[in-house]
């Protein structure tokens, strides 16, 4: 079959070292593939969903099994996920596996994104590639964001009214973008064939590409590898990409597949008939979006009720948890390659990785950061917490405001002193030690290796 | 004995005779009162018109005596305690005298009928959408109201604690005045509720995506990355290393 | 166990689910024997894969890495990028960038037709002075329809269901209320009517907490005091709920005297500043 495509397309020499191709053989290298295979799954499953999905927000009549919402108004948007759900076959199971592989797509971009942060992969020359990584996050969050939206039930289409309010606290031009971006003032008919061209055409268009632009960067500039013996800035030492590599990378596919599968055949996930269809006149509690619109959820809540009006001009409390600081911290992850080797003035290129101990201050950074975002996300769901602890709302809020402020810089700052202190004494708790490789050297004595 | 003494004596027979059934009748005329004395009055007052400790039961009405005493909510187990469903003080006699007793202290709802044979299981999952689920939860899970207060579960409700419940307003639940077939409507949704399997599985709490992110991070990535670390650690004949 | 037969355990098992899967589906489907067979399916597959790497014998190789930066023979010339007749011609490339920009933006201005401009939008409701307080059913309310301590959405007659104009009635004993004198005047026999649109993030202040007396939104917990004016007192929310002056007409039934006095819902820019004309 090789021949056969050789003979069209000169695909032999290609062929020859694609497949020989290095790739080094560490677990978490493996982290950005589960990614990769969550959205295979994303788009196979999608794919199938957009079939029976409409994007019509004009009312129609329930008249399906499903008893209580039966002869309702319900938007045609809701009532057709409705129908897939209980009257497709397997049209339930392919939603719920959708649905959860939407949270593990963004769990594992950001496992992922953490180990090459705290190994420094994305020190030249691969900035280009950490920022066509932020781009997939970005679109990650977007892609779940207006997926969950499109149902058009009472708890997504609450959020919609969020991020409207969000998009109306900008100052000057909030108003006016929000209506360009819902086609009018809150609610409106067409925001959910909005909300659908995004999902279905635009953002994994552009995923795809960027997913191209990753894979093909890293194939072009070679995987980094942690040191070890023999290993150099100049060589890769791995295992060649066929068999060994696509053989796990595949069965790492399917197996990501079938933890998936199973969670979605047998954990319910966004049961949108029990929340009802959107109504813009209630809400029900409690309130959230899917994990990772967390942090901001949490941010908006724990935010006070500080809203100055300066030189005549309001900044809504939304303003800052839900505007300025998502955009803070998106800029800063986006630009940190840049501004570590601003700090640290190494322009170099590195293909050998960091261990988190060999560079503290980052490590230490990351790990404030990463604890910021955790008990904001945590802080999103302070309603469910009262009610699972039985802890009053506002003590948990209050908590949490004191938490956010004073607990990252805290574990940033003990991360640091221990990975100095891994440093110091070269104990690494995972590896086992294989013993000491030692070398005569001339004068007779040894030197260890 | 003489005549004077048997007349006498005949006399305070005949007092004693038709005075019984007078003080029998006014000990078990009000076993109601009586326990109320006994229980209650030390919190709401002896006329039952409230004390630092506990509120005005005048006007109160059967509904929420009867609430409050078949969910074993009263009586408290201290002064200020939360009211919460636990198993009754008093059986089902007793409740009915105190209920009863309580009634007549002034004009309050009487005990409600639920009949659910024409509910609109429709209608009632609209309205329990837009008066309820905000503090009960979509799916009557309960939830956190502020303060000390929490919106119970109503999964362990029968559906005459759903009706007197909401024509009662106990603790910090408001007072909502439905017709008969409204309040059927929303009781056979509560007790659907209480009832149904859900259809896509384990109901991880019901309580929205919380639990859905927990299990995504607790479950699925543990899991996977247990595998990628076997798969990573896959070793040929000839050993390998980091 | 041997890895030989592990991987034929594991891809026999796949192909038992495979099977087993097609047989539900034919069966009439059922969701969790579906997730689960899939599941095995697919593991299995992937199970067997995995382990087959134990059975390939290719020890760790060595790849060098060639220098990413093109070497000085093979890099371009930079007279090759800039050929003769661009750079000594600038103002002509000045005028390609302004050609281009304004082109850009030329079409880029189709964005505007995606909504309207605001306007007044957001400073108004449907609420008119005279227009009388119905319930989601359209039916007009005596105050004392609603009992003591009972809540009620409430609408202008001929919007039910606006989402601008949604407005919570609240029933409480008149000497409750601690409202500046001429807010009084917009409480009949105790109901007041405050924004349902929560001054946060706009969700439906649904949750009426009675004893306190307090509105509390179910989305980031901003709580109103009922008596006072709907003011904050904890959360997130800034701004007190807009409350709907209130009046009752000749029959007795509940009438508004005016649109809020205050825009509704989440604050913007000009919130305190903007007017409404």
């Amino acid at each position: 079959m090789l021949g056969w495509l050789d003979r069209r397309l000169g695909a032999d020499s290609w062929a020859r070292s694609a497949l020989r191709k290095v790739f080094p053989d560490h677990w978490s290298f493996l982290l950005g593939e589960i990614a990769l295979f969550c959205f295979v799954i994303l788009l196979a499953t999608g794919v199938f969903l957009t079939l029976f999905y409409r994007p019509d927000a004009a009312p129609v009549v329930y008249e399906g099994p499903y008893e209580p919402l039966r002869g309702q108004d319900v938007s045609a948007a809701y009532e057709s996920v409705l129908r897939l759900s209980f009257e497709v076959r397997a049209g339930l199971v392919m939603r719920q596996i959708h649905h959860w592989s939407a949270l593990v797509f963004v769990a594992a971009i950001v496992v992922h994104m953490a180990r090459v942060f705290f190994t420094g992969a994305f020190r030249r020359p691969r900035e280009i590639n950490w920022l066509v990584g932020m781009g997939l996050l970005l679109l990650a969050l977007g892609m779940g964001f207006t997926g969950y939206s499109l149902p058009d039930d009472l708890l997504s289409g609450t959020g919609l009214r969020i991020a409207y309010s969000a998009v109306v606290a900008i100052p000057f031009l909030g108003p006016y973008v929000a209506s360009l971006a819902f086609g009018g003032e809150f609610p409106t008919e067409g925001i959910i064939s909005r909300l659908f061209v995004l999902h279905v055409m635009l953002f994994p268009g552009i995923i795809i590409g960027l997913i191209a632009a990753h894979l093909g960067i890293l194939w072009r500039q070679k995987h980094t590898q942690f040191p070890g013996p023999g290993r150099t800035e100049q060589n890769v030492i791995g295992k060649p990409f066929w068999p060994v590599q696509l053989f796990k990378s595949t069965g790492l596919m399917l197996l990501t597949a079938a933890v998936i599968a199973v969670i979605g055949g047998t954990i319910q996930i966004n049961p949108v008939w029990e929340y009802g269809p959107f109504v813009p006149t209630t809400v029900s509690a409690p309130a959230q979006p899917d994990w990772y619109m967390g942090w901001l959820e949490g941010a908006i809540r724990l935010f006070p009720a500080f809203e100055p009006t300066i030189l005549g001009v309001t900044i809504p409390s939304t303003f800052i948890p839900g505007i300025v600081l998502p955009g803070f911290f998106i800029t800063v992850l986006a630009l940190w390659p840049f501004i570590e080797q601003r700090v640290t003035r190494d322009y170099a290129e590195h293909h050998l990785l960091d261990y988190p101990r060999d560079f503290p201050v980052r490590t230490g950074v990351g790990v404030a950061g990463i604890v910021f975002a955790v008990l904001l996300t945590l802080a999103g769901g302070n309603d469910v917490l009262a009610l699972a602890f039985s802890i009053p709302v506002e003590a948990i809020t209050w908590f949490f405001r004191i938490a956010v402020l004073v607990v990252p810089p805290l574990l940033g700052w003990l991360g640091y002193r221990i990975a100095l202190e891994l440093q110091a004494t070269d104990f690494h708790p995972l590896r086992r030690r294989k013993g000491v490789v030692l070398r005569r050297n001339a004068e007779g004595g040894y030197d260890e290796v | 004995m003489t005549p004077r003494m048997k007349r006498a004596l005949l006399l305070s027979v005949a007092l004693l005779v038709a005075t019984t059934p007078a003080i029998a009748q006014s000990e078990s005329e009000d076993p109601g009162r009586d326990i109320f004395i006994a229980r209650c009055a030390s919190c709401h007052g002896a006329e039952g018109d409230g004390t630092q400790f506990g509120p005005d039961l005048r006007g109160v009405g059967a509904a929420s005596a009867d609430f409050q005493l078949r969910t074993g909510r009263m009586p408290l187990a201290e002064p200020g305690a939360q009211t919460i469903r636990k198993p009754r003080a008093f059986n089902d006699d007793q409740i009915h005298a105190l209920v009863t007793y309580v009634a007549s202290l002034g004009d309050g709802p009487e005990i409600p009928t639920v009949d659910l044979t024409d509910a609109d299981l429709s209608q009632g999952s609209q309205l329990f959408a837009n008066n309820c689920a905000a503090c009960h939860g979509a799916t009557a899970n309960g939830g956190a109201v502020g303060e000390n207060a929490f919106a119970p579960t109503l999964h362990s409700s029968e559906p005459l604690d759903v009706a007197e419940a909401m024509i009662t307003g106990p603790g910090q639940m408001p007072v909502f005045a439905f017709d008969d077939q409204e309040s059927d409507d929303i009781v056979a949704y509560v007790m659907y509720l209480k009832d149904r399997r859900a259809p896509g599985g384990l109901d991880i709490g019901g309580v929205g995506p919380v639990p859905e992110g927990y299990v995504a991070w607790a479950l699925a990535m543990v899991i996977l990355i247990v595998i990628v670390l076997f798969i990573g650690k896959q070793k040929s004949s000839d050993g390998d290393e980091h | 166990m041997n890895t030989n037969r592990s991987i034929s355990v594991a891809l026999v098992v796949s192909m038992l689910a495979s099977i087993g899967l097609v047989g539900v589906y034919i069966a009439g489907g059922d969701r969790a024997a579906e997730g689960i067979l899939l599941g095995l399916a697919l593991g299995g597959l992937g199970a067997g894969i995995v382990l087959w790497t134990r059975l390939i014998d290719i020890g760790p190789e060595t790849e060098e890495r060639e220098p990413l930066e093109t070497s000085p023979e093979d890099r371009m010339d930079p007279i090759e990028l800039r050929p003769e007749g661009i750079t000594r011609r600038s103002l002509l490339v000045r005028l390609l960038v302004g050609a281009g920009g304004a082109l850009a933006a030329a079409l880029a201005i189709p964005t505007l037709s995606l909504g309207p401009r605001p306007g007044a939008s957001l400073f108004r409701t449907s609420w008119r002075a005279g227009v009388r307080v119905v319930g989601e059913d359209g039916a007009p309310i005596r105050p004392l329809d609603l009992p003591l301590e009972g809540v009620l959405t409430v609408y202008p007659e001929g919007a039910v269901g606006s989402a601008d104009s949604q407005t919570q009635l609240i029933r409480v004993g008149e000497d409750l209320l601690e409202l500046d004198p001429d807010r009084q005047e917009w409480t009949v026999e105790g109901v007041v009517g405050y924004s349902k649109i929560c001054t946060h993030a706009g969700c439906p202040v649904g949750l009426y907490r009675a004893q306190a007396h307090q509105l509390l939104c179910p989305c980031h917990q901003s709580t109103f005091d009922i008596l006072r004016g709907a003011v904050p007192v904890f959360g997130p929310a800034a701004r007190p709920l807009p409350q709907l002056p209130l009046d009752v007409d000749d029959e007795g039934y509940l009438i508004a005297r005016g649109d809020f006095p205050e825009p509704v819902g989440p604050s913007f820019w000009n919130v305190h500043s903007g007017d409404d004309s």
